[in-house]
């Protein structure tokens, strides 16, 4: 056992000691009350089914960067078990039998060590309600930290201070603790989320994942598009222009591995020297970005963390594969920490049809005039969204690249031609 | 790190004083500036305080022998004015004044790269016709990377010909209508290059190095930006940056790109619409208003660049009462006309109090946790209704006097929240929601 793996090692056996592994003490409850209102809010015909329940926990863990380095994180996990990469977070309905309870016990015990990065998907439909449910189940690596989380749904419309996540303005959960958030779904659109305690190191360590929200015009029906039928939708566009067959949410992130070690290390934090070298498309970087296996393990498999084996915490290929003819909506979204990130797709034009979440006309109004336009590039800097179609009209089967303009962010540290690329195949 | 966060800022809002925070009219509804048609400036150095508590040298601007200010008077002209700066030079080195966006001419002083140049001692006179309306930036046009990191930096707004102050508009527009304003001028700052220049080793700075450890709002880091303009401890840094609202209300940002690095800035509580880039409207053709405006909750500020976006807040649709108004209360909403336009109509909100009616008597869906496994911020009045309070654990909370909303307005390139090395500060700020009826200034 190397001298790091032991000091690794130590802080887990003091936290075995203190209270086991994977029966947490504490008693995570969650709210979750069925759907009585009687009216179909998300548009599906059923009156009773809009009420969503998500639960997910946050405590620590282990990515593994492109060049095979292990870095300690902080993140999000799925509360009810491992991460798969469609639809992570479609949350469960809720249990009729807790009709009248505010609370009832969660159902799934805390992964620890379980952090995914990035965090599980979240993807709903305009009309839900959904009661999130975090659990705060602490950090098994740094057992000194009594660290409080949040979860900031980032781009909410008209959000109350105590559902907004900001610790600076309201509330954060304690470790052994959970709380419940409730959203109502009115705008669709490309969202992102993310822990907001401490939020340098937090996001910097891995509290951030995406989220994004279907149009209730996807309930409709299909919309023609020269010649085309459209049923799924990036916005409420009256017109399916925003029509697409194929979608990748891609999430940047970056990582700086100094600052993560000094955190796994219990040293002092570097904030103004932060630099990150792993630049990533959905917590990957280039080739493991298109490496299409899920993980098998559960991501809270203790012995497979301290092995180091596998990259079980991050089951979010960025591959994207269509039929020339095909439109493909990319939810493009960054939560770097530390600078802008320039996306382009060559070979491919992009046509830019949102921002912010919002349909790129007039206001972000579905009536508004058309402010789309064809471009190769997107830049975009921390807290950015833009949505973009690629129209594949046209284009020779093949594989095409979407990577960062910004060359020296393609490499995984000191590996060269890695890093935040990934790959379109159309067939 | 090892403390909650609500431990940080108590600690750094009892440093700064933050107390005064509990008097209203921290905020104003028009941004801070002075107004004219002729500015007597004076270049000279001074210092600046930090949130962190570091002091640095800085070189500003100064108005009538007052204290060297930074960032620079902020200068509010009509559109049309003749706009006349004069340039005299206290610093040891050359300095000059660049308009972008305004054909500035310059007469006296000697000839620089860029513009006419006052050298030591010296006096040089710029002048320029503020023809259009909108948020300029004024910066020195002598080596720049420097000075402009030294501090001399401004913003410029032109109010548009005919401009109301009962009934503002941006640029003339009914479309550019607003409440309230706030300046969002954004700098960043490498502090080795003061400390060099302090030192008198400025040989030394390497301009192609720059690596910022500190980042403002209107001159000052979080959690500074806090504190009413003026405040007697942070004299060269005269600019607060916290707006304040109420539901329905549209604050005008003006964001001014005055900083070396570009800077995501992050609008948390809604999205905004862009309607101005660089002074001038986002627009079709004349007449048809901000008619290409996007919204957006992400504002990217480069460098040199200068944005407006109306913000506004209401507390739709959360499907809960945000007032926790219950039958009991026994409240009427009235809705009869639309509350932007004032015609006649539902609009969906109370004519009064901008409720939104549909929400009217709906409980909170949920309820929220112990207070033992909660950490509370100093600025949550301990309720979760809009005008609420309730009891808090002892030491918790005290900063927010009206049960307001606050929501960070910051750079989400998330390490620009920190003062050389300290978390939280730099580019941070709130926007306090206030309940109907607390008077804003
Ligand atoms: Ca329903
Ligand atoms: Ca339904
Ligand atoms: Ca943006
Ligand atoms: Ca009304
Ligand atoms: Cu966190
Ligand atoms: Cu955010």
């Amino acid at each position: 056992m190397s001298c790091k793996r032991f000091l690794t090692v130590l802080p887990l056996i003091a936290l075995l000691l203190l209270v086991g592994v994977g029966s947490s003490q504490a008693v995570y409850r969650q709210q979750c009350p069925p759907d009585t209102d009687g009216v179909d809010t998300d548009g599906d015909g059923i009156v009773d089914n809009d009420n969503i329940c998500v639960q997910i926990g946050g405590g620590d863990g282990y990515a593994v960067m492109g060049d095979g380095r292990h870095l300690y994180t902080f993140g999000f996990s799925a509360f009810g078990g491992p991460y798969t990469p469609d639809d992570v977070v479609n949350g469960t309905a809720p249990d009729p039998a807790d009709a009248g309870n505010m609370w009832s016990d969660a159902t799934n015990p805390g992964l620890v060590l379980g952090a995914n990065f990035p965090a599980p998907t979240m993807h709903f439909k305009q009309g839900q309600k959904v009661f999130l449910t975090l659990h705060n189940v602490g950090m098994l690596i740094r057992p000194d930290l009594f660290d409080p989380h949040t979860v900031h749904y980032h781009g909410f419309p008209n959000v109350a201070a105590i559902f907004d996540g900001l610790p600076d303005s309201a509330v954060s959960i304690n470790m052994g603790s959970s709380m419940t958030y409730f959203y109502n779904l009115v705008e669709p659109g490309t969202y992102m989320y993310h822990c907001h305690v401490e939020a340098t190191e937090h996001m910097q360590m891995g509290m951030l994942g995406n989220f994004y929200v279907d149009p209730i015009q996807d309930n409709g029906s299909p919309i023609t598009v020269n010649g085309k039928p459209y049923s799924k939708f990036a916005y409420n566009d009256i017109n399916g222009a925003t029509g697409y067959d194929v979608m990748m949410p891609l999430q940047i992130h970056s990582f700086d591995p100094v600052f993560h070690t000094e955190d796994e290390t219990v040293q002092p934090l570097s904030f103004s020297t932060m630099r990150d070298v792993y630049p990533m498309f959905n917590g990957r970087g280039y080739p493991d970005t298109v490496n299409e296996l899920t993980p098998t393990a559960n991501p809270g498999d203790i012995d497979l963390i301290l092995n180091k084996e596998g990259n079980f915490a991050q089951g979010m290929p960025a591959l994207i594969k269509a039929t020339a003819g095909d439109r493909v909506l990319l939810r493009v979204t960054s939560l770097s920490t530390t600078e802008h990130f320039t996306v382009i797709s060559p070979s491919i034009p992009m046509k830019v049809v949102g921002n912010g979440a919002q349909i790129m006309r007039t206001n972000g109004d579905p009536t508004g005039t058309d402010l789309f336009y064809m471009t190769n590039s997107i830049r975009l800097g921390g807290g950015e969204a833009t949505d973009v179609i690629l129209d594949t009209t046209g284009v020779a089967p093949g594989t095409y690249f979407v990577y960062s303009r910004n060359l020296e962010q393609l490499s995984n540290n000191q590996e060269d031609f890695g890093g935040m690329m990934t790959e379109i195949i159309i067939q | 790190m090892h403390r909650p966060t609500s431990k940080n800022w108590s600690r750094l809002l009892l440093v700064a004083g933050l107390l005064l925070l509990w008097v209203a009219g921290t905020a104003q509804a028009k941004v801070t500036g002075i107004s004219g048609t002729f500015f007597d400036f004076t270049a000279k150095t001074d210092h600046i305080s930090t949130g962190e508590g570091n002091s640095l040298l800085i070189y500003g601007y100064s108005i009538a022998g007052s204290r060297a200010q930074y960032p620079g008077p902020t200068l509010i002209v009509n559109q049309g004015d003749t706009i006349t700066i004069r340039l005299t030079n206290n610093l040891p080195v050359s300095t000059s004044i660049i308009f972008p966006g305004h054909k500035a001419v310059a007469s006296g002083g000697t000839a620089g790269i860029l513009t006419q140049e006052a050298a030591p001692g010296g006096v040089v006179t710029y002048s320029f016709v503020a023809d259009q309306p909108g948020t300029y930036l004024y910066q020195s046009g002598t080596n720049p990377a420097l000075q402009m990191n030294m501090g001399l930096v401004g913003a410029i707004i032109v109010r548009p010909t005919g401009f109301d102050p009962a009934a503002p508009t941006a640029y003339g527009d009914a479309s550019t209508a607003y409440d309230y304003e706030v300046l969002f001028l954004q700098t960043d700052m490498d502090s080795t290059y003061n400390e060099l220049v302090e030192f008198g080793r400025s040989a030394e700075i390497n301009l192609n190095d720059f690596h910022a450890t500190y980042w403002f709002l209107n001159g000052r880091n979080g959690p500074d930006t806090l504190l009413p303009d003026n405040v007697s401890w942070l004299p060269t840094q005269p600019y607060n940056c916290l707006p304040r609202i109420h539901p329905g209300d549209k604050i005008l940002i003006r964001w001014v790109g005055a900083s070396r690095d570009a800077h995501p800035l992050h609008t948390h509580g809604n999205n905004f619409r862009l309607i101005a880039r660089d002074g001038r409207l986002l627009s079709s053709g004349p007449g048809n208003g901000a008619d290409l405006a996007v919204s957006d909750y992400t504002q990217t500020v480069n460098p040199g660049e200068t944005y407006e976006g109306i913000f506004t807040w209401t507390g739709a649709a959360m499907d809960w009462d945000m007032y926790g108004h219950t039958a009991a209360d026994n409240i009427t909403l009235t809705d009869l006309v639309n509350n932007e336009t004032g015609a006649a109509g539902p609009d969906g909100f109370d004519d009064n109090t901008y409720e939104y009616v549909a929400d009217h008597e709906k409980p909170m869906p949920v309820t929220l946790p112990g207070i033992q496994e909660l950490t509370f911020s100093p600025f949550y009045s301990g309720s979760p209704y809009l005008g609420g309070g309730a009891f808090l654990p002892p030491g918790e909370g005290g900063f927010n006097q009206h049960g307001g909303y606050y929501y960070m307005w910051h750079s989400h390139n998330e390490k620009e929240l920190t003062n050389n090395n300290i978390f939280p500060g730099g580019m941070l700020t709130f926007l306090i929601v206030e309940p109907p009826g607390v008077a804003i200034q």
